[in-house]
């Protein structure tokens, strides 16, 4: 009985097996079936994305506030004595308040562009199982989004499109290994590739050996055939330092992006782009770092007048 | 496993699966994400017999083939999930009855979740997707496990009476 059992279980195993290769081999040849069920899958969750994300918005915030604990410690005298003052001055709600903000840090940074844009909340984040980095955004096709559209924030490039449906989309974030983003330092005009490795970090491959890269370079959006996927002239990071090794023939940066694709609420899909791109309009203006003078007077000494 | 089970069970992982994409990968854990639905359906596998764990694995993984986030060929969750059923189910016989041994169903659990994140990257190489970093990818896995640790001890009452509730009269002799 037990092995008759075992036969059945075996028999099972070799079928299903067997179904998920040929399943496999349909999705590597491109047969739209598999395709079509992800985006019907996401038509269907995306109203359940929305409606949770309201409710769900400050539990996600409560445990990033604890994974930070241990960075932002040195901050917590500081911050405590602005809650008090914000407490005082928040009315309204600070969820709707702080999105409020960041659409406005968005089409500030568009309005200069020139961009014409479709702003979206963001209402979901692909499950870490998957290991690639997603959000969902509640604006689709209806809105004017389509694939291949450049996705930005306040403060720049966020990542781009990677399916939508009639009322949400996907948005592939600039800090999955799969991306790649062609850029150039505003500084010397060197033309490198920007590639996400997962986390924060980034890494600028730059094309010509002989280019030059300094701590600090802003780095811009290159621009594609068309503005799709890319934009051009959109900040997108900045050198935190450069790789000076021999082995390598190009040389190498590591980036930090100017977006903070952690805390993200409100972002802008791109549109249509001016005539000629925005050029150097967009580049980030340093922050003047505050400095000291000290004047000295000398003061007549009790011997002198005497 | 009758088909009206597979069919139920089915929908309970659908479930969790609306409620894992919507709701629980919002929320940005320490170390790294938890997947409930990774945890759920382990659990279920782990109380099933050898027949039950692999259709289990396969309904669990064709569901998780749907998630809109991944980049990876539909069916290779299901490959994954149907191999974990039947390692599980394997290993399962030499434990005997979980729902006796809580300690001992969290560890299967969060081995399970380990060990099934772990096949997921390595045949992600060899088919030549590009995962990234690979302390980034170690830190999923293993905070996953963490996480996977620390819930399935809560779920398994659930899921003993979930199972429980499935059953049919026969399967219950």
């Amino acid at each position: 009985m037990a092995a008759g059992g075992n036969n059945r279980s075996r028999l099972l195993l070799v079928i299903l097996l067997v179904t998920s290769l040929f399943l496999i081999t349909l999705d590597l040849r491109g047969v739209s079936i598999t395709k079509n069920s992800r985006s019907a899958t996401q038509s269907l969750l995306a109203p359940v994305q929305r409606g949770v994300s309201d409710f769900f918005s400050p539990v996600g915030n409560f445990f990033s506030d604890i994974k930070n604990f241990g960075k932002t410690k040195a901050e917590l005298k500081d911050l405590k004595s602005e809650n008090a003052k914000l407490r005082k001055k928040v009315i309204f709600n600070k969820d709707t308040n702080g999105q409020l903000n960041k659409l406005k840090g968005v089409l500030d940074l568009a309005g200069r562009g020139g961009y014409k844009v479709v702003s979206a909340r963001v209402i979901g984040k692909g499950s870490s199982s998957t290991f690639s980095q997603t959000i969902t955004i509640d604006a689709g096709t209806n809105d004017g989004v389509k694939k291949d559209m450049t996705v930005m924030g306040e403060l720049g490039l966020v990542g781009v499109v990677k399916s939508a449906t009639s009322t949400s989309a996907i948005v592939l974030l600039m800090n999955d290994p799969t991306f790649r983003i062609g850029v150039r330092i505003a500084r010397s005009q060197s033309v490198g590739v920007l590639m996400g490795e997962g986390d924060n970090t980034y890494t600028l491959q730059l094309l010509d050996p002989s280019g030059s890269i300094e701590v600090n370079d802003v780095l811009l959006s290159l621009g594609s055939d068309n503005n799709r996927p890319f934009v051009p002239g959109l900040p997108v990071g900045y050198v935190k330092s450069v790789k000076n090794t021999s082995a390598t023939l190009t040389q190498e940066a590591s980036v930090k992006s100017y977006s903070n694709l952690g805390s993200l609420g409100v972002v802008s899909v791109i549109i249509r782009v001016p005539n000629g791109g925005p050029k150097d309009a967009l580049i980030p203006q340093p922050i003047p770092t505050p400095t000291t003078t000290i004047y000295v007077t000398q003061s007549p000494t009790p011997e002198a007048t005497n | 496993m009758s088909w009206s089970r597979a069919g139920f069970s089915a929908l309970i992982l659908f479930f969790f699966f609306v409620v894992q994409e919507s709701a629980i990968s919002k929320i940005d854990f320490p170390i790294s994400g938890f997947s409930l639905y990774l945890c759920v359906l382990l659990g279920l596998m782990a109380l099933e017999d050898r027949f039950g764990a692999i259709a289990m694995g396969f309904i669990g993984g064709l569901i998780l083939d749907l998630s809109p986030s991944s980049d990876s060929p539909f069916g290779k969750w299901a490959l994954i999930l149907t191999l974990v059923g039947y390692l599980f189910s394997r290993n399962r016989e030499s434990i005997g009855d979980f729902t006796e041994r809580p300690i001992a169903f969290v560890l299967f659990v969060s081995a399970g979740a380990t060990a099934t994140l772990l096949i997921f990257l390595i045949l992600g190489v060899i088919l030549g997707e590009n995962n990234g970093a690979v302390i980034t990818n170690l830190q999923t896995v293993v905070g996953n496990g963490i996480w996977t640790l620390l819930f399935s001890s809560a779920l398994l009452p659930g899921l003993a009476a979930l199972r429980n509730y499935t059953l049919t009269s026969r399967e219950r002799l």
